[in-house]
């Protein structure tokens, strides 16, 4: 059984955000990098079902980006994964999801996976396309926000996340892709052994122009802070109408009332 | 009449003989015992402890015949002291006896055991069989009729406290019917320098020569087989601790307090990290568990226990004592616990009180670093979210790594990235960098360095966590991680000499770093601050406050440094009013031990106990000097319902506020 998980590396959402010198993303001084939250629960569940598969099965551990994404590579090794393909791009930053969907999709097209994990959206982009998308240019049915996963011989019975708190269930088919939601496991701690069979473990690195031919479809206009917004609002009047504007502000404006 | 007695009347030198082959038979027993436990110990891994022959032979003599470690507490170690040199004397006695039986008389023809020397000897031996006679009641009493809590009594309790009354007993009658058949008729002045033989010979003064003579023989063979049972029982029972417990005086660590071993992380062949059975221990940690007398004091003292964990050091000492013995390849972390394991805060107060030497702490360390490295277990999400943030941004906030230098943002503080020259190097660790109120802290001492002329340098958003939490938790290869990059910044740097606000920080980089490649002195601002103003380069104008001190453990038990800070606030113009646990009997803030960064579901709050002590003094202001104790305490006077009544502050703003420019 082959299995691929797609992760990104991405800065931590506490670091201070300043746009580059082109004003279209984020600046990458000072930032500190990890793996993105919903790719940790794509590997944690890849791992999981590569375990109960057992010696068949094999576990590739996908990432774009320059050299620093090896770092988030080696922790899905660490993890479980069997091994890597980094598809070494020191500008993958620049490029739309339709792009990054179609290098993974070219990457994934002659391999054979059964089940391919991504992460639901990135924490950075949050496009949220990515994972569709592969399944799109792959024909791989897919769903996605799973918070349960279940496969038995081919077919795969998930939990999905929808608005409100509701859970529905897919059955799938592989070759199947799922993109992963917060809520679907908790991710395991690398422990020391596993950390130090990762350092073996195979990284073919792979420059992005031999997988990409596509043309960005969008391109991002501009990153800039949020305007700052004006001061607060004096309401003035008879206490009978000030209430009434109030409820309706506090209805509008905030989720205060419902 | 010549003051002297005559060896061996009534029982005859026909039993010289028979009485050394016995007691080398009883020798034989005891050594045989000990032999027959020594593939036990041996189960466990290799440790030189041999080392340094001579300093561990002087640190035994010294430990075991001052019993100062026994004394130190005074229940129970004050009768345990005299009850020892009582016996000591007796034996020494007994030996006396023999070698001029054996040796000096028929060899050389000399009476030592004569005259004036006879009748100090005579005094000597019975004051030291009344002290041990009315020492061992004391223990007896207290044992089994005060009942001390926590103080389990066992069938080896019953059995040796009975044989040593009976030896003692029979020994004392054996001499009063020797006495009542000689001294008492024939050299009555004599027989004042044997007081107690001398009360004993009178009570039987009434029977007749014929009854004296057997009534004495048959107490002197039950005598020398009680002597010999005790020889015996030595190995079996609780007695062995009178070998065991005096070679860990001679098997104690010579490292400084608190290290810690490091794990080769550059060695492929280890596939297992930590203790997970007594196995993966070493001979050092089995042997501990026969040194251990249950005295229960290191329970006593820990924190843990005191707030109704499920935490006893001595139980943990005891599981791993009958894991080695009866189940070797029973799980050590399943049986300990961890709930037990997690609840430790690395105090050290119960291996800085155990008159056994033993070393409680680092065998908790070797089980959690199975549990981190092993299994990927935390204490609870809490730890691995902040374990995690440490690795990410190489804080336990999760705060950017880039503020981490703009606490000192306004204060015109050096950034060593900058190249300029410093004095030395401020390492501020994690919690005086992000916190507000330890941050205040940070602030405060800069102020007193800028007073004092010294040229401070912080590295800044370069710096990350010391890697203290990590290591306490178990997780030596994150430690190892943040630890090498600070180092190599610090070498990279030059940096001739680093201080520290954080007593964990500085245990780390002062101790721990060295076995990671850096050398350098490193020093707790308290020692810092002490020579600044011995040296008249600091100087402070006394404002009166009365206050309460608590003594952070890794200050004060691991460094030892107890007197620095209070000389400091003495200068500072403060009255202090003394905790009763304080110095080295100081009760830990709780978040010791990687426990910072977790939050105490079990039992009640540390910190709420130790701000309550502080209370009992009737100081309205408790002085600390480290980051967690000082967040610790304004948490327990917050949630201990203490505010309002008792403040929290650090020596530093104390110190600060006094500055004469």
């Amino acid at each position: 059984m082959k299995l691929l998980v797609c992760i990104k590396q991405v800065p931590d959402l506490e670091s201070r955000f300043k746009p580059n010198a082109e004003g279209v993303w984020y600046n990458e001084t000072d930032l500190a990098w990890r793996m993105n939250e919903y790719d940790e629960y794509a590997v944690e569940q890849a791992v999981q079902l590569r375990e109960k598969q057992g010696d068949g099965a094999e576990l590739t551990v996908l990432s774009i980006g320059p050299d620093r994404v090896v770092e988030a590579i080696k922790k899905a090794l660490a993890m479980g994964a069997d091994k890597a393909a980094h598809i070494q791009d020191p500008a993958a930053a620049a490029k739309d999801p339709w792009q990054i969907a179609s290098i993974i999709a070219a990457y994934a097209k002659d391999k054979g996976f059964d089940v391919i994990f991504t992460g639901m959206q990135s924490q950075d982009r949050g496009s949220a396309q990515v994972g569709v998308t592969v399944a799109e240019q792959l024909g791989y049915t897919c769903t996605t926000t799973i918070v349960g996963f279940e496969y038995d011989n081919g077919n795969i019975t998930a939990k999905r996340e929808l608005e409100g708190g509701i859970k529905g269930v897919v059955k799938l088919k592989t070759p199947a892709l799922v993109t992963c939601q917060l809520g679907l496991n908790v991710p395991r701690y690398p422990t020391l052994p596993n950390i130090m069979k990762a350092k073996k473990k195979e990284i073919t690195t792979i420059p992005v122009s031999d997988l990409l031919k596509e043309d960005a479809m969008a391109t991002t206009a501009s990153f800039h802070p949020p305007a700052k917004k004006g001061g607060g609002i004096v309401l003035e009047g008879d206490v009978g109408t000030l209430v009434d504007q109030l409820i309706a502000i506090l209805k509008d404006k905030t989720a205060v009332l419902r | 009449m010549e003051a002297t007695r005559e060896i061996y009347w009534n029982i005859g030198h026909g039993v010289v003989i028979p009485m050394y082959i016995l007691a080398f038979a009883a020798f034989g027993v005891l050594a045989w015992g000990f032999w027959k436990r020594m593939p036990v110990w041996r189960q466990g891994k290799a440790l030189d402890r041999f080392d340094r022959y001579d300093e561990r032979v002087k640190r035994l003599i010294a430990e075991v015949f001052s019993q100062e470690k026994i004394f130190r507490i005074k229940d129970g170690g004050i009768f345990h002291s005299l009850f020892f040199w009582g016996f000591l004397i007796l034996f020494a006695g007994t030996m006396l006896v023999m070698v001029q039986a054996d040796f000096l008389t028929p060899l050389m023809h000399v009476n030592l055991l004569s005259g004036e020397f006879y009748k100090a000897f005579s005094l000597v031996l019975d004051l030291a069989g009344l002290v041990s006679l009315g020492m061992l009641s004391g223990l007896v009493v207290r044992r089994f009729v005060i009942r001390p809590k926590g103080l389990e009594i066992v069938r080896d309790d019953y059995i040796v406290l009975l044989l040593l009354f009976v030896i003692l007993a029979t020994g004392f009658f054996l001499e009063g019917a020797r006495m009542a058949a000689t001294e008492l008729r024939q050299n009555p002045q004599l027989a004042l320098f044997s007081p107690i033989g001398l009360l004993a010979a009178k009570l039987m003064a009434s029977m007749s020569m014929d009854t004296l003579l057997i009534t004495h023989k048959a107490l002197w063979w039950f005598h020398f087989i009680l002597v010999l049972a005790f020889f015996c029982a030595i190995p079996f029972t609780k007695l062995r601790h009178i070998l065991t417990t005096s070679t860990n005086a001679f098997l104690a660590p010579l490292e400084p307090k608190g290290s810690i071993a490091t794990i080769n992380l550059e060695d492929e062949s280890v596939e297992q990290f930590g203790a997970a059975a007594i196995t993966d221990l070493t001979w050092k940690d089995l042997f501990d568990t026969d040194a251990c007398t249950s005295c229960k004091r290191c329970q006593d003292r820990c924190p843990a226990y005191a707030t109704d964990k499920p935490l006893s050091p001595m139980k943990v000492i005891k599981q791993i004592g009958e894991l080695a013995e009866g189940n070797p390849s029973g799980n050590l972390i399943e049986t300990v616990s961890q709930d037990a394991l997690w609840s430790c805060t690395t105090c050290r107060a119960c291996q800085d009180v155990c008159p056994a030497n033993i070393e409680h702490v680092n065998k908790i360390l070797e089980m959690r670093r199975n549990l981190t490295l092993m299994e990927g277990a935390f204490p609870g999400d809490e730890v691995r979210t902040a374990v995690s943030n440490i690795e990410v941004n190489g804080n336990p906030f999760g705060l950017a790594y880039a503020a981490r230098g703009e606490w000192a943002d306004c204060l015109d503080v050096t950034t060593m990235e900058s190249g300029e020259e410093v004095d030395i190097l401020y390492f501020v660790g994690c919690y005086a960098s992000f916190d507000k109120r330890n941050q205040q802290v940070a602030k405060h001492f800069i102020t007193i360095c800028k007073a004092a002329g010294i040229k401070i340098g912080i590295l800044g958003k370069e710096e990350k966590c010391c890697g203290e939490p990590l290591r306490k938790l178990g997780n030596e290869y994150l430690y190892q991680m943040m630890a090498q990059e600070n180092i190599e910044l610090i070498k990279g740097y030059g940096v001739k000499r680093i201080v520290t606000t954080c007593p964990h920080c500085f245990n780390t980089l002062s101790r721990d770093y060295k076995d990671l490649g850096l050398d350098i002195p490193v020093e707790h601002y308290s020692t810092f601050l002490s020579r600044l103003i011995a040296d008249e380069r600091l100087r402070l104008k006394p404002e009166s406050f009365n206050f309460t001190y608590h003594d952070s453990c890794y200050l004060g038990r691991y460094m030892d440094i107890i007197d620095q800070p209070r000389s400091i606030l003495k200068a500072a113009g403060g009255h202090i009013t003394e905790m009763d646990k304080s110095g080295y009997d100081s009760f830990c803030c709780s978040a010791g031990g990687g426990r910072i960064l977790a939050e105490e579901k079990l039992g009640s709050k540390i910190s709420e106990a130790r701000v309550a002590m502080a209370q009992e003094t009737g100081a309205a202001l408790l002085v600390s000097n480290c980051p967690f104790c000082l967040t610790m305490f304004e948490d327990g006077i917050k949630t201990g319902g203490a505010e309002g009544h008792l403040q929290v502050r650090d020596l530093a703003e104390i110190v600060a506020e006094r500055i004469v420019v």
